[in-house]
């Protein structure tokens, strides 16, 4: 299964069209073909990074659905609106991702996700973009042996994050090296004592040595706080 | 077919090992299974542009070629090669495109070389443009219409030859975006093009570089030349 990852920057005096043709129109559209499925539609939270700037993820099969969908987008029955959201941002930067070996996500029963716009609660995710000076998949195996395996023994009233996948850039499709934490936050007074604390990280608070051992591998990562939508499918 | 177009950030003390590992390892390993095959090997010509900088192109047969080809980078026999080519860039951008309504084509994936080609370099100008919003689909058919065809024109400033036309597929690069993929087949106009005010009746109404200005104002050239082994010239 892929993982269609959207970084659109949005024109301002549109956002709510934009959303509304999201919502309304585009996610049933995708919809028509059992093998596409929009799962994740997330606003950057504003006051801690760009204005205006939206993110979504589309679960794809595999590689055929993936192209057919490129040819529903450029002359099928998805070229107008696909026009249409144009129409309504500067741009989109995509990737194509792929979970990692120990991402809990893998797959995604198509079937079962949403398309009618249902209303729920927020979440707000913290999304870690690394980009290694090792090999990535030292990087990899780093977050795998030093990251999730401590955090999934940290008492869960301890836990900032729920990591619920992992994924590395399809080969050609983006950036290499780099790899993606999608976190669920959890605890957001433990957020706040992240985003408040400019000491060194207690250890017994932020998974163990990770941040020390992380820098043998890269010093370089960028965290968004993505707010999904009151209808994103997946929250 | 689709293309993975790769823009690597290489590391100069490794450059010589880097084309190698373009040359005696990607470009054999992904021609097996005849469904992917490396196209060109480009350096970014130096004073130019940026240093050390080298575009690939390899082509896949679809989008299903594409992703066992990906899953093989992630987790299967071209992992170990994937490894080392990180000790040898920086890093590198990578798109995945196919190829607009008008454009050319390349050889069948078949008749594409692996190996065994020496030959002069060639000279290509690769110019990605950005639309503005909702124009992408009038720029691609106006750059068909009528932009391609004035690079062949008696008159022509540039003559140039249109290899690729491309477009970004969903999630796979930016968007909107083209990128033309166009070989020089001699330095002259080039030379008057860097050295020359464009004239008015280039850029003045009636002139596409005047028309082209309602559907996008941003773009960039690259001027890439092939590796002599570059399996397509």
């Amino acid at each position: 299964m892929l993982f269609v990852h959207e970084t659109h920057r949005v024109i301002g005096r549109h956002a709510s069209a934009f959303e509304d043709l999201v919502r309304d129109e585009w996610m049933g559209a995708l919809a028509r073909s059992d093998d596409t499925r929009l799962l994740w539609y997330l606003n950057h939270a504003m006051g801690s990074g760009p204005a205006y700037e939206v993110v979504t993820v589309t679960a794809v099969a595999d590689g055929a659905a993936w192209e057919a969908l490129g040819a529903r987008m450029a002359a099928g029955d998805l070229s107008d609106l696909a026009a249409r959201l144009d129409s309504y941002r500067h741009e989109v930067e995509g990737k194509l991702l792929l979970p990692v070996y120990w991402s809990a996500l893998q797959r995604v029963g198509l079937d079962q996700v949403p398309t009618d716009g249902r209303r729920h609660g927020l979440s707000v995710y913290m999304q870690d973009t690394g980009w290694p000076d090792a090999p990535l998949d030292d990087y990899i195996e780093l977050w795998d042996r030093d990251y999730w395996q401590i955090m999934r023994q940290t008492p869960p009233e301890r836990r900032l994050l729920d990591v619920q996948a992992c994924f590395q850039v399809a080969h050609g499709s983006g950036i290499r090296p780099e790899a993606i934490l999608m976190q669920k936050i959890v605890n957001f007074e433990t957020l706040g004592r992240l985003l408040t604390d400019g000491g060194v990280p207690d250890p017994t608070t932020w998974p163990g040595t990770y941040m020390a051992k992380g820098l043998e591998v890269r010093d370089q990562w960028e965290s968004k706080l993505l707010r999904t939508s009151a209808w994103s499918p997946l929250w | 077919m689709l293309f993975v177009h790769e823009f690597h950030k290489v590391v100069g003390k490794r450059a010589a090992a880097f084309e190698s590992a373009y040359r005696d390892g990607w470009m054999p390993l992904v021609a097996e299974g005849d469904e992917a095959r490396l196209a060109w090997y480009f350096d970014l010509a130096h004073g130019s542009g940026l240093a050390y900088r080298v575009v690939t192109v390899t082509a896949v047969a679809d989008g299903a070629a594409y992703v066992r080809l990906a899953e093989r980078v992630a987790r299967g026999d071209l992992r170990s090669w994937a490894r080392r080519l990180d000790g040898l860039q920086h890093e590198s951008l990578g798109r995945v495109l196919a190829m607009v309504p008008w454009s050319p084509t390349v050889p069948p994936l078949a008749d594409i070389p692996v190996g065994g080609v020496t030959r002069e370099p060639s000279l290509y100008m690769e110019d990605t443009m950005w639309p503005f919003p909702g124009r992408l689909r009038h720029y691609v058919e106006a750059a068909g219409a009528v932009y391609r065809p004035s690079l062949a024109a008696e008159d022509a400033r540039m003559h140039m030859h249109v290899a690729l036309g491309l477009e970004t597929l969903p999630g796979a690069g930016r968007s909107p975006e083209v990128t033309l993929l166009q070989r020089l087949p001699s330095l002259p106009p080039l030379i008057a093009l860097l050295t020359q005010d464009i004239p008015p009746e280039v850029t003045g109404p009636g002139s596409w570089m005047h028309a082209a200005l309602d559907l996008r104002d941003r773009w960039r050239s690259r001027l890439l030349r092939t590796a002599p082994w570059s399996p397509l010239p």
